[in-house]
């Protein structure tokens, strides 16, 4: 290359849009006498017009109310936001917030790549009683195991665009249940126990493991923006044998 | 009526008002996650580094000092905190052009979502600070003062860098037969 480095600066200067005049008319004057002037400047101008065409990316869907959930109040305490909002707002079956009861819940998320601290704190907030339903909420079936190592139910509920899935089990020995959801605009959004503690759970994106023992109650959030159609399937292990396998199945019109 | 700016829903949140937080992010939360993903190449990574990002200005919300503009102040912390992660996960090395290798060769036209593809490649060949000259730039649109300012360097440095960082991506792409 003969061109002098002043050249390379104003050319990348015009095509940023941040030469002066003085600069363009010594560019233009450079350039209508250098071929090899204008081939650098057509490469790094179609460069730079790939960078800038280059599309952008949609955030995940959920991420606007996670964030929001882990914006601090400030000032007086403010309403719950988004999603408790809108599950305060209607009747939502038994997972009312009833703290007054004295149901001491204790919440147990152990690890998980897709919660955040805004999500746990919506459970926080959400939970208060895992009481027997006093309201019309959708329910959308159950799963009945009636095993050696295992009995109870699983039932699958939603209000609004909140899946809930709700574990009424009783278990000899530990019991690990995935309960995997293939859609991946669904997105895990907590975890509430009625017990102190006896169960754990793991999130990453498309499902949910579970590690009880013992007679436990608890239910898993799980947020379905679009409210679309959608599959649960859950696998329950033990000793590292699977003892049981169902599907739990929403679907809008249910 | 107009929207209100940056520095007048900082001073609203700094109030506690929810509903200035839920501006912001709407103003921010894209380019963030954008700026974030181009840095680090993983929409997951993208997602975690751009919650940091926010909790860090909410946690910080009164350290603002409203004399700077509030978009260099959320794009330094991204960027920051992009590199963190790559340090963190032990990828702040950048890879040489066998990774950034695409499925084009020379002989194959070039779509534009492979070029697309091809460039988001290649950025990952570029060292942090040179990747993020590129994003300012190029998917923020920042001038070279406003680069200036969000790095906290010279803007002759950002020249510099600019085309140091033009030149390497162009060599890469030129390599893999993408320019």
């Amino acid at each position: 290359m003969t061109i002098d480095p002043k050249y390379f600066e104003l050319i990348q200067a015009d095509i940023d849009g941040e030469i002066d005049d003085a600069g363009r008319a010594e560019l233009e004057s450079f350039l209508a006498d250098s071929e090899e002037g204008r081939a650098v400047y057509e490469q790094l101008e179609t460069l730079c017009r790939s960078l800038d065409g280059m599309p952008p990316v949609e955030p995940p869907p959920h991420l606007r109310h996670v964030l929001m959930n882990q914006a601090p109040v400030r000032s007086a305490p403010q309403p719950p936001s988004g999603f408790l909002r809108r599950v305060f707002a209607g009747p939502i079956l038994g997972y009312v917030g009833m703290f007054a009861a004295g149901v001491a819940l204790t919440l147990a998320l152990v690890d998980s790549t897709q919660i955040s601290k805004g999500a746990f704190d919506d459970v926080t907030s959400l939970v208060g009683a895992i009481a027997d339903s006093e309201f019309a909420v959708p329910e959308h079936g159950t799963v009945s195991i009636d095993k050696s190592e295992l009995a109870g139910t699983v039932t699958l509920r939603s209000t609004g665009p909140i899946l809930i899935v709700d574990f009424d089990l009783s278990a000899r020995q530990p019991v690990e249940i995935v309960a995997a959801y293939s859609d991946n605009t669904i997105w895990f959004n907590g975890f509430a126990q009625l017990e102190s503690s006896g169960t754990s759970i793991a999130a990453e994106s498309g499902a949910v493991t579970l590690n009880m023992d013992g007679k436990r109650r608890y239910a898993v959030y799980l947020n379905n923006p679009g409210m679309r159609p959608a599959t649960i399937d859950l696998r329950f292990t033990a000793d590292g044998q699977v003892i049981h396998e169902a599907r739990l199945s929403f679907s809008k019109s249910d | 009526m107009s929207e209100p700016n940056d520095t007048k829903l900082m001073e609203r949140c700094n109030n506690g008002d929810p509903q200035a937080f839920e501006m912001l992010l709407a103003r921010y939360e894209k380019p963030v996650f954008n700026a974030a993903y181009r840095m680090l190449n993983s929409p997951d990574d993208a997602r975690d580094v751009t919650q940091t990002v926010f909790l860090k200005v909410f946690e910080h919300l009164d350290q603002y000092d409203p004399k700077y503009r509030f978009f260099s102040w959320i794009y330094r912390i991204t960027l920051n905190e992009s590199i963190n992660w790559l340090k963190k996960t032990n990828r702040l090395d950048v890879l040489d052009g066998e990774t950034a290798d695409t499925a084009s060769g020379p002989e194959q036209e070039a779509s534009n979502e492979q070029l697309s593809e091809g460039m988001q490649a290649a950025l990952k060949t570029i060292s942090p600070d040179y990747r993020a000259v590129i994003v300012l730039k190029h998917l923020l649109g920042c001038s070279y003062q406003e680069i200036s300012d969000v790095l906290e360097i010279p803007e002759k440095k950002v020249k510099s860098r600019l085309y140091t960082a033009r030149q390497l991506l162009q060599e890469t792409l030129t390599e893999h037969g993408l320019h």
